[in-house]
């Protein structure tokens, strides 16, 4: 092996990224996945357990988890934290009902010690629902202004339509990337 | 690649000189050959699909779509087309007609599971409501549910107070599914049920079902069952032999899962793909028949 072929695959290795997607039930990660992975939506059922799925987006090799959401999968959320570099966290905008247990699951999150570097996104998904709340109703609802140890951005997107998908894990990728490719 | 080409000629070519040397030896066309060769199911209906399929003549090819009303005339049609006549082969017409059955049901029978998957779940509808209360009794007959939106729900394995939203993307199939089950199967279904109850081999029993649901459903749409179709019912299959197949599935994976005995919940997506590959494998055996059969 040449030192070219290690500094390539060094190279490579460093422009891998590991996100991690969290929520309520029902809030539309696995949608999100699939449809950025331009992936039938249509046929979604509950998540068990976790969906992993490794993609390309521009030159960063991106594995992404999916984490399911249901009350009695929560407590296994901490066994995926490790070495994460962004943390997607995914809202139904329409289950206004929920919105105080959303908050203080993602408040507890944040907590974490092995989340602390990472980059937070917030999706407010289902804008296309009618009712659903704006992405400024739901960065109320969560308090997002009061958190001051993350990096932090939320964007409005429906996973059904594809909207904004793509903005929010742009953004992520370029905070996470000025982050930790930058000292080489 | 050099498959690829070896299927072109073969198709294109060989296919049509093979046939006209065999029609010239037996004296009898394709489909009589398959009628006559192979026994009914599977061996015979699908070589029967196959050939109409590449056929070159109308008649023959939009056989495979026609409807039930129309069916006896067209076998009539093939015959007079293919010059085939009862009296020289008295079989052949029954033959043809169960394959045509076959055939014909199980794209109808997709449409029909199609649409009923894409009927969302409202609780606006009585119907709905009253169905998914239906599943609740048949499952738990001792215990009165409190209010429509309750924690119970978890107690059959939905994920919160309400289960409209865990239907998703099955919709009204997975409920009809799941009531099914519990209807057909009553003891059966709670003898499952008190499994994915257990505190350390436990697994959500409705969410796993609608898990099911989406399998079958997929089977179904990918021409996957059609071994077991053809093989186990001798028309056209109906809603009932899809649920049927479902409560195979349910049954079948609750057996799986507490043999492999998973780690954790986590590992179900690992265990459900397992599952379908060895499914899938069964569905490769000629004489597949993927029917609930009770073992204790």
């Amino acid at each position: 092996m040449g030192l070219l072929t290690i500094l390539k695959k060094m190279k490579h290795k460093e422009r891998e990224m590991r996100l991690l997607m969290l929520g309520l039930d029902n809030a539309g990660k696995t949608t999100i996945l699939k449809k950025f992975n331009g992936e039938d939506v249509s046929t979604i059922s509950p998540t068990l357990g976790f969906n992993i799925k490794t993609l390309e987006h521009r030159g960063f090799k991106l594995n992404i988890w999916d984490v399911g959401g249901q009350k009695s999968l929560r407590s296994y959320w901490r066994n995926y934290f490790e070495s994460t570099d962004g943390l997607v966290w995914v809202v139904d905008s329409a289950d206004k009902l929920r919105l105080a247990d959303c908050r203080q699951e993602l408040s507890a999150l944040l907590l974490e010690e092995r989340l602390a570097g990472a980059t937070l996104l917030v999706f407010a998904n289902k804008q296309d629902l009618p009712g659903a709340l704006s992405k400024d109703e739901i960065r109320e609802a969560l308090a997002l202004e009061n958190i001051k140890t993350h990096h932090w951005c939320i964007i409005g997107c429906s996973a059904v339509t594809g909207e904004n998908l793509l903005n929010g894990v742009d953004w992520l990728l370029n905070d996470i990337a000025a982050r930790i490719f930058t000292a080489d | 690649m050099l498959g690829y080409i070896w299927q072109y000629l073969y198709s294109s070519l060989f296919r049509l000189w093979l046939k006209w040397f065999l029609r010239q030896i037996t004296g009898k066309c394709e489909l009589q050959r398959i009628c006559d060769g192979y026994r009914q199911g599977v061996a015979r209906t699908s070589r029967a699909e196959y050939s109409l399929e590449c056929s070159k003549s109308m008649t023959l090819r939009t056989a495979i779509d026609v409807e039930e009303s129309g069916l006896e005339q067209r076998v009539t049609a093939i015959m007079a087309e293919k010059n085939i006549r009862s009296e020289k082969d008295p079989m052949f017409k029954t033959n043809l007609k169960v394959c045509l059955l076959q055939i014909n049901g199980y794209r109808k029978l997709y449409l029909y599971v199609e649409d009923l998957r894409k009927q969302v779940f409202e609780s606006e509808k009585k119907e709905h409501e009253e169905l998914l209360l239906k599943l609740w009794d048949l499952l738990m007959p001792s215990v009165k549910l409190q209010s429509r939106i309750t924690k119970q729900w978890g107690d059959i394995g939905f994920q919160g107070d309400d289960p409209k939203t865990d239907f998703r993307g099955m919709g009204m199939l997975g409920l009809t599914n799941l009531v099914f089950f519990s209807a057909r199967y009553t003891e059966l279904s709670r003898q499952v049920l008190s499994h994915a109850n257990h505190p350390k081999l436990g697994y959500s029993y409705a969410i796993v079902g609608i898990n099911l649901t989406e399998m079958a459903y997929s089977l179904l749409k990918s021409g996957a069952l059609k071994p077991h179709f053809y093989n186990t019912v001798d028309g056209s299959p109906s809603l009932e032999h899809f649920h049927q197949l479902y409560c195979y599935l349910a049954y079948e994976f609750d057996k799986f899962w507490i043999e492999e005995e998973p780690a954790s919940i986590m590992e179900f997506n690992l265990y459900r793909e397992r599952f379908h590959e060895k499914v899938k494998m069964l569905l490769g055996e000629p004489d597949v028949s993927l029917s609930l059969k009770l073992t204790s």
